[in-house]
């Protein structure tokens, strides 16, 4: 028997007009590793949460067909009860804490199933063992990295014993150090082989080690493919991008090589670094993922940052140094953003990125004198004079909202400004058709979809026709289609001449879109240029405390050359 | 500062407290035995009008936390500095604004041009100043030594209080810095948006209820989200739960309470604040 069982399941929102997903059949043996895939609103978190009970039992919800674990229904066993056999894992790590210490936590649901104590705590110990955790049991879990805190809520789910473990995006909001935390306590986990996993997931070049097999939905939620992870990817690929559905960095950059004829056609496309660098004509794959910086190498700043001059900059920063409180986190930047480029400015957590772009963009205004957009100095201006040169857009659009309709949040800017109402009109007009939003003028910016808040969001910055757009994390915790989405976007506000300047921690992302990069460490500027060069360069991001996306970290610089040059 | 890590806590209400030596016999009795403790005293100075009963009940509760509790720099500051300022700011402060024809019979203590200061109205103002005191002094004796869960467990475990209702609102502590930290981010956006209007109270009154509508939108999606992970780990599968931190009850509890209730009647009784002038 398997461990679960799901027939022709279609599952209706409250509101929604058609089932996702809908008809869906599938059979989940231990020992498996599925990988749901598909494209945003294909119902895969939808389908995680039936899996459990939690659809219809806690979230209501219209569903025909069955689920089965062991043979009980999820509909009408108790999903209390269901948990000892289904565990979960959440996307945010936030929102799956409730006590005060890692042990209480582990040992939450234990106690929860009326266990003996002994046995709570030899379990909890085992499970916080087996993530590493265990020599900080008794921590607040808000002194752990968000993937430490991620893997706390695998430890949980470890701690219950459940066959069946359901992890819905667990990699969605956290950095690149935190996506390897979580998937080297995963993988521990798939070792053991007596478990089912299921893992809603869109990062799949981490997933893809251990992934056994992969459930495609499509857009309307219906099952598209159902097989073996490598079959399904390699035979499906146009399909899948056609889909919305993410693919391995690895499996991209392969098909991109074999449409140039670099890769032969009759070579299997690459589903890892690792494969793609065998694959790869010159290549003796490196171990690339060890290497670290050679301090013999001269350092790289100087020569690079010259390279930028040549390029008359838009924002323009001079020893600029910024305080918060008594500390200071910004020591004496010297920067240039090229006026028409899409700048990215990345470094590890707290090396003050945010703080960085927040002083250029004049949200904690900066001390004067040390910062020019074009013309003005965002020390001294007014935030209406600044918000004609730079627009900022905030890392959640809902924090940014101010009006009662999208019509008035798009006015808001210009009414400021006293522009007549017939050109407010005209303005609004404009924006809510290049943004898709005419339908929505009269509607409350809450009441928007996700993609429609971003584009609101961007759209508020934009109306007063700034020379630069600045974003804190616009791509944060958010799935492929609505990044892309974002990211099609600013390379069409590029192409009309809006400088674009972006903080993000995706050095996938810097790699495929960026075309200046800045390196921040420890509150100076470690390096800044192009971002071919800065990727060309050996060392460089790791040296940042930065970690390079799995297809650069398997790749020696010559084989990225090759893959920078194709995509060129 | 960025996304990823999370804001952190500046009080941490599940923090364990160190654990205590034996000598320092507040932080070992029952959470409940020293609110019941105290209880009684705190209502009946809510009516106290005099000036020698609050100091009575300061003395005794600062007398049982200096002897039965660590005393940090912290917990120092708070009784020997905000405490003491806290009682001149509010005495000087309601005794100007006592209306001065109530009190013109007692002796002048300050006399500014035509204006009186009488004795009568600073009275009138520390009385109060230090029932308040007296009331938050006695609160920190349990305050200061108890734990935010030992409560809770207290709670669940003595006072037959429903485990999903006491481990619900524990939970909810968690959302506080959350909330510290969403809130200063809208403001920030909203200041970017020029959403000034002015500097009144009334523009601030305006401004503030442009914050509540995504700080509550965030705050209801935030809490679905925290339910959902509460019935995934089998949340009120039971009508108990296992409790591994017993929180016992012990005759020492009772040896408290009766001590307290007792010192307290005999303060009232030799003070006695309600004999008639």
């Amino acid at each position: 028997m398997p461990l679960l069982r799901v027939r022709d399941l279609s599952i209706t929102h409250v509101g929604a007009t058609h089932p996702s997903p809908s008809s869906v059949s599938i059979d989940v043996a231990p020992g498996e590793v599925a990988l749901v895939l598909g494209p945003s609103g294909s119902g895969k978190s939808t389908l995680a949460l039936a899996l459990n009970g939690l659809i219809p039992q806690s979230v209501p919800a219209a569903v025909t067909g069955s689920v089965e674990v062991r043979g009980r229904s999820t509909a009408e066993t108790p999903v209390a009860e269901l948990s000892a056999d289904v565990a979960m894992v959440f996307q945010d790590p936030d929102a799956q804490i409730v006590t005060g210490t890692l042990l209480d936590e582990v040992a939450f649901a234990l106690e929860n199933l009326l266990l003996p104590v002994d046995e709570v705590l030899s379990r909890s110990e085992q499970a916080l063992r087996r993530v590493g955790l265990w020599d900080r049991s008794g921590w607040n879990p808000d002194r752990l990295s968000g993937g430490g805190r991620q893997r706390l809520a695998i430890a949980c789910a470890i701690a219950m014993g459940s066959p069946v473990i359901v992890l819905d995006e667990p990699t969605a909001n956290l950095d690149a150090q935190g996506i390897d935390d979580v998937y080297a306590a995963l993988a521990d986990l798939v070792a053991s082989g007596d478990r089912a996993i299921i893992l809603v997931e869109h990062n799949l070049d981490a997933a893809m080690r251990f992934a056994t097999r992969a459930i495609v939905l499509d857009q309307q939620g219906r099952l598209a493919f159902d097989g073996p992870v490598g079959r399904v990817l390699r035979e499906n690929t146009d399909e899948l991008l056609t889909m919305g559905v993410w693919l391995p960095a690895a499996t991209l950059a392969g098909r991109m090589l074999r449409e140039r004829g670099i890769l032969p056609d009759d070579a299997p496309l690459p589903l890892t670094p690792e494969e793609l660098a065998a694959v790869l004509p010159v290549g003796e794959p490196v171990e690339a993922a060890d290497r670290t910086a050679d301090p013999s190498l001269p350092a790289p700043h100087s020569g690079i940052v010259s390279a930028l001059t040549s390029i008359q900059p838009i924002v323009r920063a001079r020893n600029l140094t910024v305080k918060r409180g008594r500390a200071e986190i910004l020591h004496g930047i010297d920067l240039d953003i090229p006026a028409g480029s899409l700048t990215a400015v990345v470094g590890a957590n707290g090396a003050g990125k945010t703080t960085l772009i927040q002083a250029l963009a004049g949200v904690v205004p900066p001390p004067r004198g040390r910062v020019m957009i074009d013309d003005l100095d965002p020390g001294r201006a007014s935030p209406r004079q600044i918000a004609s040169r730079i627009g900022f857009v905030f890392q959640n659009p809902e924090h940014q909202f101010i009006a009662h309709t999208v019509f008035d949040e798009l006015a808001h800017g210009l009414r400021l400004r006293r522009v007549p109402d017939a050109e407010i009109a005209d303005r609004v007009g404009e924006m809510l058709r290049r943004f898709g939003l005419e339908h929505k003028a009269e509607v409350h910016p809450f009441m928007l979809s996700g993609g429609e808040k971003r584009r609101l969001s961007v759209g508020t910055a934009l109306i007063t026709r700034p020379g630069v757009l600045a974003l804190d994390e616009p791509t944060f915790g958010q799935d492929r289609a609505r990044a892309d989405e974002l990211l099609r976007l600013l390379a069409d506000l590029r192409a009309e001449g809006t400088t674009v300047l972006i903080v993000t921690h995706d050095l996938q992302l810097v790699a495929d879109h960026a075309t200046h990069t800045v390196i921040l460490a420890e509150g100076r500027v470690h390096a800044s240029g192009p971002t071919a060069e800065l990727f060309a360069a050996d060392g460089l991001f790791e040296s940042a405390g930065l970690r390079l996306p799995a297809l650069h970290r398997a790749l020696n610089p010559r084989l990225r050359g090759i893959l920078a040059e194709a995509a060129g | 500062m960025t996304a990823i890590t999370s804001p952190t806590a500046t009080v941490d209400p599940y923090s364990p407290g160190v654990p205590a030596p034996a000598r320092l016999y507040l932080n070992h009795l029952n959470p409940l035995a020293k609110v019941a403790a105290v209880l009684p005293a705190i209502v009946l100075l809510v009516f106290v009008q005099d000036l020698e009963t609050p100091l009575w009940f300061i003395a005794l509760a600062y007398a049982l936390i200096l002897s039965g509790t660590r005393i940090t720099a912290r917990t120092a500051a708070l009784l020997f500095l905000a405490i003491p300022l806290g009682v001149a700011l509010i005495g000087f402060g309601f005794s100007l604004w006592v209306d001065a024809a109530g009190v013109d019979g007692t002796a002048p203590l300050l006399r500014i041009g035509g204006w009186t200061l009488f004795t009568g109205a600073v009275e009138i103002g520390f009385a109060t100043a230090l029932r308040l005191a007296s009331i938050l002094a006695l609160a920190l004796i349990g305050g200061l030594t108890t734990t935010g869960p030992d409560l809770v467990r207290a709670s669940i475990q003595q006072l037959r209080v429903p485990y999903r209702i006491g481990y619900t609102a524990l939970a909810a502590y968690r959302f506080v810095p959350r909330f510290g930290y969403e809130l200063s981010v809208i403001r920030a956006a909203h200041r970017v948006r020029g959403h000034h209007g002015g500097g009144g109270p009334f523009a601030r009154l305006a401004r503030g209820w442009g914050y509540i509508v995504p700080l509550l939108a965030g705050a209801i999606r935030h809490a679905e989200r925290v339910a959902l992970a509460m019935d995934a780990r089998a949340f009120g599968a039971h009508p108990t739960r296992t409790e591994r931190h017993l929180v016992p009850f012990r005759t020492r509890d009772i040896v408290f309470i009766a001590a307290f209730i007792a010192a307290s009647a005999l303060i009232f009784a030799l003070t006695f604040p309600w004999a008639p002038a």
